[in-house]
């Protein structure tokens, strides 16, 4: 999921920084500042963007740029104490997760700390800008499967805790970072705002592509609860051959949300949702899968070399570790950064079969 | 006696430009130059000033060739109260505006007592 932000930050430096023939970069910065800023601070981004047709000469154009940036990044509060009490309240809650995941799955204690510091942040961010989203059927929907599917990965990760302590050791705190930024991600994506770049006569864009994301992770999640209930279970896990199902889902959410919204960045934006949602399924069925099994062995030559100097109490714990890790990395990391990619080519494809058929029908 | 929070001191640079000409609609960049302060840190000011009814905004309405209309500036009777209020508050050592006009009344009262 960090790597997913990663690459969408690049690519959306990337389009900033193309030639075009709307002004500069620092225009197009600016222009984007102005969509991009809470909605009741709209009219502030077009004074903004409005003004930096004054600012003459390279370097001040992008300083102002840069200024127009940090404002986006961090407007003004209009309800500073709803913001300080959205912060105390995620510290406070914070310090609680900490304390009770070090007195019962003290394995987890730094994964805790940091999940509750991130939700905390994130909420604060949320009420600093005021996100007051109209709670539409999908929006809840997909907020709920979301929570319920962040509830499920972090259950099945305090279960091997709870049974193999070792499993979840992370001395380095790698990847209890990465797994809580994972989550934190995840949740961000289902409950921030949909964006939308097609027509402003299309009806209900927003929640257009939140039914297409929703359908596409109920599907790819029903389709591997199924395999997985039916699959007998191995070390390996039962999902892991699984990946191309969610690559057809997230192809087909993509290219149906950008037909249908006429707009390539609801196709990309639904085709994410359900691979992001999808992740988080397929983390927690594999997780649990794997801890029914009920004698773990090596099957490597590398493992059976590394066992002997990993210092684990068991062959069980060793190989719970590796699968949480490689879960993490994999599933959480890995899997939506290719499934991102389906999403920009599925959307392409549906926003060309658009064309294609309003063409057809005017011919 | 009212009291005053004391702003910050970019906040209070802002209010005594504004306050210098109270009747005169402001540019953002003008005020940006003119005080040497950032976009980024003169915005977020202007925005407060606004949510607290204490700055006027308005769009120009006299269109210009070639360019986007721009948004502009001015403090309201509260803004230009609390300007003058702020500045008497303010250390000796601080410059105070010199042609700060005393409002005869003070509307929004209850928002410039910062209770």
């Amino acid at each position: 999921m960090v790597i997913t932000f990663a690459v969408l930050a690049v690519i959306g430096l990337a389009w900033l920084l193309r030639p075009t023939g709307d002004g500069d970069t620092p225009a197009r910065i600016a222009a984007v500042t102005a969509n991009r800023l809470p909605a009741h601070r709209q009219d502030w981004g077009r004074a903004m963007a409005a003004e930096l047709t004054q600012v003459s000469g390279r370097a001040r154009r992008w300083q102002f740029a840069a200024g127009l940036l940090r404002v986006m990044l961090f407007p003004p509060p209009r309800h500073p104490a709803r913001v300080l009490a959205a912060a105390l309240g995620g510290l406070l809650a914070a310090v609680g997760a900490t304390a009770a995941a070090a007195a019962e799955v003290p394995s987890l204690a730094v994964f805790a700390a940091i999940l509750g510091l991130l939700l905390g942040g994130y909420a604060t961010v949320a009420a600093s800008r005021s996100h007051r989203l109209r709670p539409t059927v999908p929006r809840v929907a997909v907020g709920a499967v979301a929570l319920a599917g962040v509830a499920a990965a972090v259950a099945a990760v305090v279960r091997i805790a709870v049974a193999y302590p070792a499993a979840t050791t992370d001395r380095t705190h790698v990847f209890s970072v990465l797994f809580a930024l994972a989550l934190t991600g995840c949740l961000a994506l289902a409950f921030g705002p949909v964006r939308h770049a097609g027509p402003a006569d299309t009806a209900g864009p927003a929640d257009t592509v939140l039914w297409w994301a929703l359908a596409g992770a109920l599907a790819s999640g029903a389709g591997w609860a199924a395999v997985a209930v039916t699959t007998p279970v191995t070390a390996d896990g039962t999902t892991s051959l699984l990946w191309p199902a969610g690559a057809a889902a997230t192809l087909a959410v993509s290219a149906g949300a950008a037909a249908t919204t006429r707009s390539r960045l609801s196709g990309v934006q639904a085709g994410l949702l359900t691979a992001v949602l999808g992740a988080l399924t397929r983390f927690a069925l594999d997780l649990t899968a794997i801890l029914q099994v009920h004698h773990y062995a090596l099957r490597s030559a590398y493992d059976i070399a590394g066992y002997a100097h990993s210092g684990y109490p068991s062959v069980a714990s060793y190989v719970l570790s590796d699968e949480v890790a490689g879960d993490i990395l994999g599933g959480l990391v890995l899997y939506p950064i290719a499934l991102l990619v389906v999403a920009f080519l599925g959307a392409a494809a549906g926003a060309g079969l658009r064309q294609l058929a309003v063409r057809r029908t005017s011919a | 006696m009212t009291r005053v929070r004391r702003p910050s001191a970019q906040t209070m640079a802002v209010l005594q430009a504004l306050a210098e000409r109270p009747d005169e609609w402001r540019y953002g960049y003008d005020l940006c130059t003119e005080l040497g302060i950032q976009a980024g840190s003169m915005y977020p000011i202007l925005m407060r000033l606004a949510d607290r009814g204490l700055l006027e905004t308005g769009w120009e309405t006299e269109r210009v060739p070639g360019r986007p209309a721009r948004h502009l500036y001015r403090l309201t009777g509260a803004g230009r109260a609390y300007a003058s209020a702020a500045a008497a508050a303010a250390p000796a050592t601080s410059p105070a505006p010199t042609t700060v006009p005393a409002p005869a009344t003070v509307p929004r009262r209850s928002r410039l007592q910062g209770t």
